[in-house]
């Protein structure tokens, strides 16, 4: 499936601003603080007020870099730059059903621009400050090579997220097995899960173990 | 030690513009683990550059009254 959109109705997300102040706004205050500092540099010194200005100035633009960093991280570019990632988020267009993730992304049930923040985090804000906090740990682990195939999730993964979505709709309070008790209480402690028993593994094992897609 | 800190802050202001124009895992990574701590580094020897020069200490004020 190729996956670059063929007209403006298929780009997502659909508004794109005409000026990316998230990416603009830290380097147009950095700027400033990359004059002063090179001043500072040559002449070995920094009056006070201009320390003060610069100190502003720097903290101001990493404040900014890091609210950019934490809103375009979500996109599933980001995620897929990593080569270990690559082959995950690849195998997101398959279409022939076998992972859970592609039905989703295929289908559409989650927004394609950042299909892996939709599942990978939970709510509220410290579903964003858990799933930021386990994106920092992934960068270390990348860059130090310490992570082995297959990949495999840390810990157990939130239903919540996809309660979210299912809890309400009429078509997933209609089956059988999510209105027995039993099943319900196994799901709710993570004694079992929605994937393996009832529905396909939520990505390929070829993707996981680092290989290619499946097409 | 001005110096120091002046390029440890142009390090870590030259990886924040870089992960600005191209935001990747590589550029990301590089402003968490090098961009930062340059960051707290630069304001750590600036401050104690500051306190070197006494720019910290109280000094008593002249009173008219």
């Amino acid at each position: 499936m190729n996956s670059a959109p063929v007209g403006p109705l298929f780009v997502s997300p659909p508004v794109a601003a005409a000026v990316d102040w998230a990416r603009v706004l830290p380097v147009l205050v950095a700027l400033p603080a990359v004059a002063i500092l090179v001043w500072g540099m040559v002449r070995g010194r920094l009056p006070p007020y201009m320390g003060v200005a610069v100190l502003v100035l720097t903290l101001a633009s990493y404040g900014f870099g890091m609210l950019m960093v934490m809103e375009e991280s979500k996109d599933i570019r980001f995620c897929g730059s990593c080569h270990v990632m690559t082959p995950i988020v690849e195998s997101l267009r398959a279409t022939d059903g076998e992972s859970l993730a592609a039905i989703h992304y295929t289908r559409g049930l989650v927004p394609t621009s950042q299909a892996c923040y939709t599942c990978h985090s939970g709510y509220g804000i410290w579903g964003t400050f858990d799933a930021k906090k386990a994106g920092t740990m992934h960068m270390l682990r990348n860059l130090t090579g310490s992570y082995t195939f297959p990949l495999e999730l840390h810990g157990t993964f939130d239903i919540a997220s996809c309660l979210g979505c299912h809890a309400g709709a009429a078509s997933f309070r209609a089956v059988a097995a999510h209105q027995d008790h039993d099943v319900q209480e196994a799901l709710l402690s993570h004694t079992m899960a929605c994937t393996g028993a009832c529905h396909p593994a939520a990505h390929p094992e070829a993707a996981l173990t680092g290989g290619g897609a499946a097409s | 030690m001005m110096r120091v800190a002046c390029l440890l802050a142009l390090i870590a202001l030259a990886i924040l513009i870089l992960t600005a124009v191209h935001l990747d895992g590589a550029s990301a990574t590089m402003f968490s683990f090098i961009g930062i701590p340059a960051l707290a580094a630069a304001l750590v020897l600036y401050v104690i550059q500051r306190w070197r020069v006494g720019a910290f200490r109280r000094t008593p004020r002249s009173s008219t009254s």
